[in-house]
């Protein structure tokens, strides 16, 4: 029996996508990547953008009509407004709440299949392997709803979801979720509906999880959650801050002794204080890379977009920022052409942004969100002046990287290596002095690809040097997933090119089953592909 | 960084039964509930919605914090999916309540300095718990609606601490009274309305710098009277503003 999962949107899906696929998977499912073999159809829903949900539409539509040949269950989950709820409840098979997940088998045996698990959860309580679920499994499913639930089952629910370990979809880097839901209320996301309250996962479980994937050489380790740095606010004291959970994990990595980087997504402002700056600084697992959203430069649209916070307080941020960790590159979030937007309001935005010379901006041209506040006003920026001020941010960021960039020119950096890249030939190396590397196959050039612990992606080229080593295989063969130091050389707008000029006596070797070779035919490092979606634009 | 006052972080989603739901206007009405153990900061606002109803929306809290019971003042949306069914609740319904929520509180710092509330409308909820939260409070309180039908539950507002100035958009200066039969004569407190929007109050006036400003209600005039607190020398620092939408 084999499923087929999707998930749409943000980092914050993806996670929650681990944690499904290892109750299917102990369920006695195992994972197919082609929808047409799989006897269970899942999505991950993301209601932040129409396309997304225009995408579950035109799926569901599909597997209806292969549903009239064959035996299928369809279910879904992930960001669902209530309103698409209630539609969409009508298509799927079985449709719940990412906190509902422990009642999955439940959910399943329903539908009359029977699995080891299934035989397990027919019990009030049970225990399988590593899972502890003991919710009664519900009978009517039109009290599947967190409305008519009471707090204490509410948090109770949260809790036995993260329970579920997720099945990691890499070996070196893992997203771990720390938090869900949101009370912030933007006007511009749907997620306070779809999510809903912010709830912090107990302290413990984080660490634990944390630990683990510390014990087994994960280099890169991001703490997920929509509000990520007002973890804890909701547990009165219960469980740790977010600065105290920051510094227990910078103190395990020095106790494990293990060298990675630990990044955060996404803060938000307000909840951003100097003693979480001051715990960055201290530890070097903790990643020197802050990622601030904006969304806007002016105050008035701050107050629109129900930011809850002045220009004043975000600068005082970054003053801070600048002041304690300032080698940190800065990313932030950005929306153009937001309700109302004037000319002058949009130059309060450039104005910021020239002034803090991100190291990169996910700006989204506004667009109205089912289910958020602002869906109801008046999407009045015409489209033309979206994309111009998108492109003039653009172009700002393209300005403000590349000089960050040069800045680093001849110095040696640390790569964490994602992807080898096999190209035909390339068209854009900027240093003419760089030899070309072969595979075996002399037409083609290797490159490896990876990001620095500010995020910033990187090409390293092997000069001729490097590839009469004699250790050359061995090193191709295990880099994926692990740190390399290189000499920058050049640099594009966004990102670096290095040059390796040895290859490393002593390089730990590891299995890269889940490392990439990409096929990339223009090699040209602009086209170095990196997410451009933050944890739904908080 | 900023000292943010302590405010009420422990969220719960419970059931509450309602008391009543009185009718103020055709449009307008309060809700009445059970307080359960619900604990908040004036000025928070809750997630309501009926019960077996996947829809909810925001509503600040118009009781004050030491009250047994939790209301909230409700403007009829037109087509709107949770108002519309609040206002047809009746005693012993259930509703659902997730909560508390929201910032626009006053910081500790700030209890010292001269306060403004601005209000249109329903916007006036938060206000009304400040007034029942912090009777001792001094502060000035803008209320624009159109008539003074709309001046929603005012006499909190007519008192010895508490400079209340009504704003009525379409209706001449009006004296409006305290109608508590239960005061004496003598402590029986009247203002006369400004004929007008509080953003023309806020231009006829000296603005006062040094005053820490809360503005809640639609959107157009919150822009119109942070233009003028701005323009007048306050620090968008001392403004706090909660989009009422």
């Amino acid at each position: 029996m084999k499923f087929y999962l999707i998930s749409l949107g943000c980092q914050m899906n993806v996670s929650d996508s681990e944690r499904v696929k290892t109750m299917l998977i102990q369920m006695g499912y195992t994972e197919t990547l082609h929808e047409h073999e799989a006897n269970i159809l899942g999505i991950m829903a993301c209601s932040v953008r129409q396309k997304a949900i225009d995408r579950i539409y035109s799926l569901i539509h599909k597997w209806e009509k292969w549903k009239k040949s064959k035996s299928l269950i369809t279910f879904l989950s992930g960001c669902i407004l209530p309103v698409d709820k209630e539609k969409l409840l009508k298509r799927f098979d079985i449709l719940f709440s990412i906190n509902e997940l422990p009642q999955l088998p439940d959910m399943l045996k329903q539908y009359g299949i029977t699995t080891p698990y299934s035989v397990a959860a027919s019990q009030d309580t049970y225990d399988h392997n590593s899972l502890a679920i003991k919710i009664a499994p519900q009978k009517n499913s039109s009290q599947n709803t967190t409305n008519s639930i009471s707090a204490t089952v509410h948090k109770d629910i949260a809790k036995e979801f993260w329970k579920i370990p997720p099945t990691y979809s890499s070996n070196y880097t893992a997203f771990v979720s720390i938090q869900n839901g949101c009370d912030k209320f933007c006007t511009f996301c749907a997620v306070p509906y779809t999510r809903g309250r912010e709830t912090s996962r107990p302290s413990s479980e984080i660490l634990k999880e944390v630990r683990i994937l510390m014990q087994q050489g994960y280099k890169s380790i991001t703490l997920l959650g929509q509000n990520v740095n007002s973890y804890g606010k909701d547990t009165n004291g219960k469980e740790l801050t977010f600065t105290q959970l920051l510094a227990y994990i910078g103190n395990m990595a020095e106790e494990l002794q293990h060298d990675c980087w630990v990044y955060f997504t996404s803060p938000h402002p307000r909840d951003m204080t100097r003693e979480v700056l001051e715990i960055i600084a201290k530890y070097p697992s903790l990643a020197k890379q802050i990622h601030l959203p904006m969304q806007s430069g002016d105050d008035k649209l701050l107050i629109k977009m129900n930011r809850n916070h002045s220009m004043i307080r975000y600068n005082q941020v970054m003053d801070e920022i600048k002041e304690i960790i300032p080698q940190a590159t800065l990313f932030t979030d950005i929306i153009v052409g937001f309700c109302g937007e004037t000319e002058k309001q949009f130059q309060n935005t450039v104005e910021a942004v020239q002034k803090y010379q991100y190291n990169m901006i996910y700006v989204a041209t506004y667009s109205p969100r089912p289910g958020a506040a602002s869906a109801r006003w008046e999407d009045n920026v015409p489209l033309t002046i979206k994309k111009e001020r998108f492109r003039k941010i653009s172009a700002l960021l393209r300005e403000s990287a590349y000089n960050y960039n040069n800045t680093l020119i001849g110095t040696e950096i640390k790569i964490l290596i994602d992807n080898i890249s096999v190209s035909k030939k390339s068209t854009s190396n900027p240093k003419e002095n760089i030899t070309k590397n072969f595979s075996s196959d002399s037409q083609n050039y290797i490159y490896l690809i990876g990001k620095n612990e500010g995020k910033i992606p990187v090409r390293v080229v092997l000069t001729e040097n490097a590839l009469q080593n004699k250790n050359y295989n061995d090193f191709i063969n295990s880099v994926i997933g692990n740190f390399i130091t290189a000499q920058v050389t050049g640099t594009h707008s966004l990102s670096l090119e290095c040059t390796l000029e040895h290859i490393p006596t002593s390089f730990p070797h590891k299995s890269t089953n889940s490392g990439n070779i990409q096929k990339n035919q223009s090699s040209s490092l602009e086209s170095i592909s990196f997410s451009t979606e933050s944890t739904c634009l908080k | 960084m900023t000292n943010q006052t302590s405010y009420q972080t422990l969220r719960h989603t419970l059931v509450h039964t309602v008391h009543f739901v009185r009718h103020l206007t055709s449009s307008a009405y309060i809700v009445r509930c059970s307080r359960g153990h619900l604990t908040f900061t004036p000025g928070q606002h809750l997630s309501v919605g009926p019960k077996n109803n996947v829809n909810m929306r925001e509503y600040s809290v118009f009781s004050g914090d030491k009250e047994n019971f939790l209301e909230i003042l409700v403007k009829e949306v037109e087509n709107g999916l949770v108002s519309k069914e609040l206002k047809k609740l009746n005693p012993k319904d259930e509703i659902i309540i997730e909560g508390p929520l929201g910032f626009f509180m006053i910081e500790e710092s700030q209890f010292e300095k001269p306060l403004y509330m601005i209000a249109t409308g329903t916007g006036i909820a938060p206000f009304h718990c400040f007034a029942k939260s912090y009777p001792n409070l001094s502060f000035t309180v803008l209320h624009g609606v159109r008539t003074s039908d709309e001046l929603y539950a005012h006499q909190i507002f007519l008192n010895d601490t508490i400079t209340y100035i009504p704003c009525l958009s379409k209706e001449p200066p009006t004296i409006i009274s305290s109608t508590d039969d239960t005061q004496p004569t003598s402590k029986k407190h009247s203002t006369t309305s400004f004929q007008g929007r509080v953003t023309d109050y806020l231009k006829s006036i000296e603005i006062d710098r040094e005053g820490i400003y809360f503005i809640c209600g639609n959107c157009d005039m919150i822009y119109e009277a942070f233009d003028i607190l701005q323009q007048n020398g306050v620090s968008p620092e001392h403004i706090k503003a909660e989009v009422y939408f």
